[in-house]
C-alpha cells in the first residue's frame, strides 16, 4: 500500500495518474513558438552609435570581443554537455517525482521511494518481477507448521560501509526499530511478537497470528538492514550507512533535487550492481520529465500521467508501462450508517452498472488502462477474468435495480471533491449516476484533507485511486474489518470467514479462498472500479527496465545496459 | 540618514511579525489532520492522537504562534513535520539557489533593459520602433513559455545548456552558468521589456527637460549630458521598476523552478504547502517577507542616494 495509498501525502502529484498539471504538449511548444526567437537583436549602425557610446578607438574591438566571447561561451557549453551525455556507459541517471523523506532505516518506504533505499541497504529477502520472494541478506528462510514462527538464516559474508560485519543480533535490532520507530510503515511488524537472535546467523520472529504478507515486508521496507553506527545518530536522516549496492555521495547530493551515489567496492552481490555511478534526479513536473527526457539528461524516469506518453515515444524510448493502481468509486457505507441506501446491494450494483467504464478510462486516462469491475489485479491468484463482465454499462439495469430497492424517485449520495484529481472526473461521474436517478452532491476538500476525511469516515462513498497489491496487503488494506480503507469496519460473516482462512492456510487454501472472497465482494458490489491505469517508467534505447507488477517503481536490480 | 534608515527597518520588523501572525492563523485554520498526513492513513489513532499532542496540536491558537515566535527570534524555526529537516537549513539552502536566479535575472534585465531604453530614447527612429515590439512582446509572453522555447533550443536541440537540474556553484562554475542560464534568461526577458519601456519614458522626459537644454547649450558633449545628467536623473523610476520586479521574480521563480526542475523555494514552497507542512511554510513566508522589506530599503537608500530630495522627506 505504498503509494496510492501515500497518494495521501503528496495526493495526485504521486501515483495518481492524474495529471492535472501538465502543461503544453511539446510539439506545440515548437510549432507556436519557434517564430518568437526569429526577431534578430537591432544591429546597432556605427556612425550613429559614436554619439553616445563615445570613443570610436574601443568601438570596434567591443563588436570584436563580443563575438569572440560568444564563440567561447559556445564551445564551453558544448563542453559541460557532451560531458553530460557521456555520463552513459557506467553511469545510470534516473528520475523520480519524490524525494526520500528520510534515509533511516526505520522510516524506510517502498514504493515510489524504494528506490533510494535499494541502493544503500539490502533488505533481508528479496521480491522478483514475477512477484517470487527469495532469499537476499536471509540465506534461507522458513516457518513453522502453524506459521506463527519465521526463522531466518542471515549470511555471514556482509560488511556494512562502515565496516560492521552483519550479525543475526543487528538483524534483530534492526526489525525492533523498525516495528517501533514510528515510521510510516511500522504497521508492518504489527503481528510481530518478539524476536530473537539464539546465535550470529539466525533470528527467529515469533508472531501473534499468521502474516502471509510478513516475507513481503520483509523484501520491502521492514526488510532493510542499516548499521549499528546509525542508530541515534544525529544524521541519520540524512547519511545511510548500509550493505547495499551503492554508497550515497552526500556532498554531491543535493537534498530534494538530485542524489548521487556511487558503486560499493566490497558489496557482497555484485551480480545487481550494474553499474560503477547512480544517480537519482528529482523531476516532478511533466515538461521538466519530457524536457529531461529529450536533452538525454535520464535513462530511465516515473512519469505521472500519460499524457506525455507520444513525446516520449517520439523520442526513441521504451514505455515500460506498468499497472498498479485502480481508480473507481469506493462504497464505504456498506451497512447503511451514514446513507441507508447503500446497504441495500442492488443500490451498490446499480451503481455498478451505471458506470461507463470505457468511456470515463478514455476521458480521464486517454485510453492509457484496461476497465475491471475487480480489485485484484490480473497477477494475483485471486483474480478472475470472468469478474470483469459482471457490470456492463447498463443504465436501465442500473434504474430497475433501484426501483426494486425502493428508490423508483431517486436517491442523493454525499461524495468529497477535489481540484487536484480533475475537476472532469467528478463532473463525469456526476452526470453518469444522474442518469440513472443518484444525484451526486460534492463537498469540495481541499487536497490535504482528501484522504483524512475518507478515513474519518465523513462519507459513505469517494472516488479514489488505491494500489493494488498481493492479496494478503489488498484485504489488509481495504477489505478486513480493520483495513484503512474500510472506515466503517463492515464485514459479514462470509468475508469475516474466509479471511480467517486466508490468514492461516497454506498457500493453495489462501488463492481458492481469495478467488472466493473477491467473487464475494464483487457481487455484493463493496466497490465499483472503473479501471486499472497504466503509468509508463520509460528507459532510452541503451537502458533496459523489467517493471514490477508489485511496486510503483522497477526494482533497482532490474534497471540494466542493454548489452 | 541614520534615522532614515532605521525608521524604514522598523517599520520593516512590524511588517515581518504581522505577516507571521496572519500566515500563522491561516495556516493553523487549516492544521487538522495533520498527524494523520504525517503518520500516513495506516496509522492507528492513537498514534494519531499521541503525534498531535507532540507537534502541540491540541493547545489555542494564541499559545502555538506565542510559543513558535519565541523560538522564532532565537532564530530557531523548528523542524519540517515531515522530513525532519530544520526549516533554517531548508529555507537557507534553497534560498541561495533562488536568490541567485532573482539577482542573476535582475542583473541581466537592469543591464539590458537600460541599454535598450536608453538606446531607443536617444537615437530613436528603428531601434526606438525595434525595441517598442520586443517590450511588447516581453510583457506579453508569459516566462514559463520563454522557458519551454529556452529549453527547447538551447538545451534539447542545441545541447548548450542543462534543460533540468542544479548544480551548485560550489561544486562546479561551469557547470552552475550551464544550470542556471536558461532559467535566468527566462526570468529576465519579461523584466527586460517591463525595465526598457520605464527608462525609454524617463529618458525622453529627462531630454526635453530645460536643464539638459541649458547644458547643451553651454557645449557640454551629448554623451556626458545623456551619462552624467539625464541617466542620473531618470534611474530613480528604473531603480523603483526593479524593486518590484525583483519581488515578482521571486513569485516567477516557482513556476521556472518547476519548469527546470530547480531546488529553490518556489518548489520548496509547492512541496510544502501541498503537505500543509506548516513549519516550513512559515520558514518561507518569513523568508519571503525579510528580503521584500530589504529590497525595499535598499531601494529607499539607492534613491536617497541618486535624488538628495527624498532624503528630506
Amino acid at each position: 500500500m505504498k503509494d496510492s495509498a501515500l497518494f495521501a501525502g503528496s495526493l495526485i502529484r504521486s501515483e495518481s495518474s492524474a495529471d492535472p498539471l501538465t502543461h503544453l504538449g511539446n510539439a506545440k511548444k515548437k510549432a507556436n513558438l519557434g517564430a518568437c526567437l526569429t526577431g534578430d537583436p537591432p544591429e546597432p549602425v556605427l556612425p550613429k552609435r559614436q554619439r553616445f557610446w563615445g570613443i570610436a578607438h574601443w568601438e570596434e574591438p567591443k563588436v570584436f570581443h563580443w563575438k569572440a566571447a560568444a564563440t567561447a561561451l559556445a564551445m564551453a557549453a558544448m563542453t559541460i554537455t557532451g560531458g553530460a551525455a557521456q555520463e552513459g556507459a557506467s553511469t545510470l541517471v534516473l528520475g523520480q517525482f519524490i524525494a526520500p523523506a528520510t534515509f533511516d532505516a526505520p522510516g524506510a518506504e517502498w514504493g515510489n521511494r524504494s528506490l533510494y533505499f535499494q541502493a544503500v541497504y539490502d533488505t533481508l529477502l528479496n521480491v522478483t518481477a514475477e512477484g517470487t520472494v527469495e532469499p537476499f541478506l536471509a540465506s534461507e528462510y522458513s516457518y513453522s507448521e502453524d506459521n506463527k514462527t519465521l526463522t531466518l538464516k542471515i549470511r555471514d559474508d556482509v560488511t556494512f560501509i562502515d565496516g560492521t560485519k552483519l550479525t543475526a543480533d543487528i538483524v534483530k535490532q534492526n526489525l525492533e526499530r523498525f516495528k517501533n520507530g514510528g515510521g510510516p510503515f511500522a504497521v508492518d511488524l504489527v503481528n510481530v511478537e518478539s524476536i530473537e537472535a539464539p546465535d550470529a546467523t539466525t533470528v527467529i520472529l515469533k508472531l501473534s497470528a499468521p502474516d502471509p504478507a510478513l516475507v513481503l515486508y520483509l523484501s520491502h521496507e521492514a526488510g532493510v538492514v542499516a548499521s549499528p553506527a546509525m542508530f541515534g545518530a544525529a544524521d541519520a536522516a540524512t547519511n545511510p550507512i548500509g550493505s547495499g549496492p551503492y554508497i550515497l555521495d552526500t556532498a554531491a547530493s543535493v537534498n530534494g533535487s538530485s542524489y548521487v551515489y556511487k558503486k560499493n567496492p566490497n558489496y557482497w552481490n555484485p551480480d545487481v550492481q550494474h553499474y560503477d555511478n547512480l544517480k537519482i534526479n528529482i523531476l516532478a513536473d511533466p515538461t521538466a520529465i519530457v524536457n529531461a527526457i529529450q536533452a538525454g539528461e535520464v535513462n530511465a524516469i516515473k512519469l505521472t500521467g500519460n499524457t506525455t506518453n507520444d513525446v516520449i515515444e517520439a523520442a526513441g524510448w521504451s514505455m515500460n508501462f506498468n499497472e498498479l493502481d485502480f481508480m473507481g468509486l469506493l462504497l464505504f457505507d456498506r451497512g447503511g450508517q451514514q446513507n441507508p441506501a447503500l446497504a441495500d446491494v442492488r443500490v451498490r450494483q446499480a451503481i455498478n452498472y451505471a458506470m461507463d467504464r470505457e468511456g470515463l478510462l478514455q476521458a480521464m486516462q486517454q485510453g492509457n488502462g484496461t476497465v475491471t469491475t475487480q480489485v485484484f489485479k490480473p497477477s494475483s491468484p485471486a483474480y478472475d477474468p470472468a469478474l470483469d463482465q459482471m457490470y456492463p454499462y447498463d443504465p436501465e439495469k442500473a434504474k430497475q435495480l433501484l426501483a426494486e430497492a425502493g428508490f423508483a424517485n431517486g436517491l442523493t449520495l454525499s461524495m468529497p471533491s477535489t481540484a487536484v484529481l480533475g475537476a472532469a472526473s467528478f463532473t463525469l461521474i456526476q452526470q453518469l449516476l444522474g442518469d440513472v436517478g443518484i444525484t451526486v452532491e460534492y463537498v469540495d476538500t481541499p487536497a490535504e484533507n482528501y484522504i483524512a476525511d475518507q478515513l474519518a469516515p465523513k462519507y459513505p462513498a469517494v472516488f479514489m485511486a488505491l494500489q493494488e497489491d498481493t492479496d494478503w496487503q489488498l484485504i489488509q488494506f481495504m477489505l478486513s474489518r480493520t483495513a484503512s480503507f474500510n472506515p466503517f469496519k463492515y464485514g459479514d460473516d462470509t468475508t469475516d470467514a474466509l479471511i480467517k482462512e486466508i490468514q492461516s492456510g497454506d498457500p493453495a487454501t489462501q488463492a481458492a479462498k481469495a478467488k472466493e472472497l473477491n467473487k464475494y465482494i464483487v457481487e455484493q458490489a463493496w466497490f465499483a472500479p472503473f479501471f486499472r491505469v497504466r503509468i509508463g517508467y520509460p528507459s532510452d534505447p541503451n537502458t533496459s527496465v523489467t517493471v514490477m507488477p508489485s511496486n510503483a517503481v522497477p526494482s533497482l536490480y532490474d534497471i540494466k545496459p542493454k548489452t | 540618514m541614520a534615522r532614515f534608515i532605521l525608521s524604514r527597518l522598523a517599520a520593516g520588523i512590524v511588517l515581518i511579525v504581522v505577516i507571521s501572525a496572519l500566515a500563522f492563523s491561516l495556516l493553523y485554520a487549516n492544521s487538522e489532520n495533520v498527524a494523520r498526513r504525517i503518520l500516513g492513513q495506516q496509522a492507528t489513532v492513537e498514534a494519531v492522537e499521541r503525534r498531535t499532542a507532540e507537534l502541540g496540536l491540541d493547545r489555542p491558537l494564541v499559545v502555538q504562534y506565542g510559543d513558535w515566535l519565541a523560538h522564532a527570534v532565537t532564530g530557531d524555526l523548528g523542524r519540517s513535520w515531515f522530513t525532519g529537516e530544520l526549516v533554517v537549513t531548508g529555507v537557507t539552502s534553497r534560498l541561495a539557489v533562488t536568490l541567485s536566479l532573482v539577482l542573476g535575472a535582475t542583473l541581466v534585465s537592469g543591464l539590458i533593459g537600460v541599454t535598450l531604453g536608453l538606446l531607443a530614447a536617444t537615437r530613436g527612429g528603428w531601434i526606438d520602433r525595434v525595441v517598442q515590439v520586443v517590450a511588447v512582446l516581453g510583457f506579453a509572453i508569459p516566462g514559463f513559455l520563454i522557458a519551454l522555447v529556452l529549453v527547447l533550443v538551447f538545451a534539447i536541440e542545441l545541447r548548450w545548456f542543462k534543460a533540468t537540474g542544479y548544480i551548485p556553484i560550489t561544486s562546479s562554475f561551469v557547470g552552475w552558468l550551464s544550470s542556471v542560464t536558461l532559467p535566468i534568461l527566462a526570468l529576465a526577458l519579461p523584466t527586460i521589456a517591463v525595465v526598457a519601456q520605464q527608462v525609454r519614458g524617463s529618458v525622453l522626459d529627462a531630454l526635453h527637460r530645460d536643464y539638459v537644454r541649458t547644458l547643451r547649450s553651454r557645449g557640454l558633449n551629448e554623451v556626458r549630458v545623456v551619462w552624467k545628467h539625464v541617466l542620473r536623473n531618470s534611474g530613480g523610476p528604473a531603480l523603483a521598476v526593479l524593486a518590484v520586479q525583483f519581488i515578482g521574480l521571486l513569485g516567477g521563480a516557482v513556476i521556472v523552478e518547476q519548469v527546470f526542475a530547480i531546488p529553490g523555494l518556489g518548489q520548496l514552497a509547492v512541496a510544502s504547502t501541498t503537505k500543509a507542512d506548516i513549519p516550513m511554510v512559515m520558514g518561507l513566508v518569513i523568508a519571503t517577507a525579510t528580503i521584500v522589506v530589504i529590497v525595499n530599503v535598499l531601494i529607499d537608500l539607492a534613491q536617497a542616494a541618486l535624488n538628495p530630495r527624498i532624503r528630506l522627506a
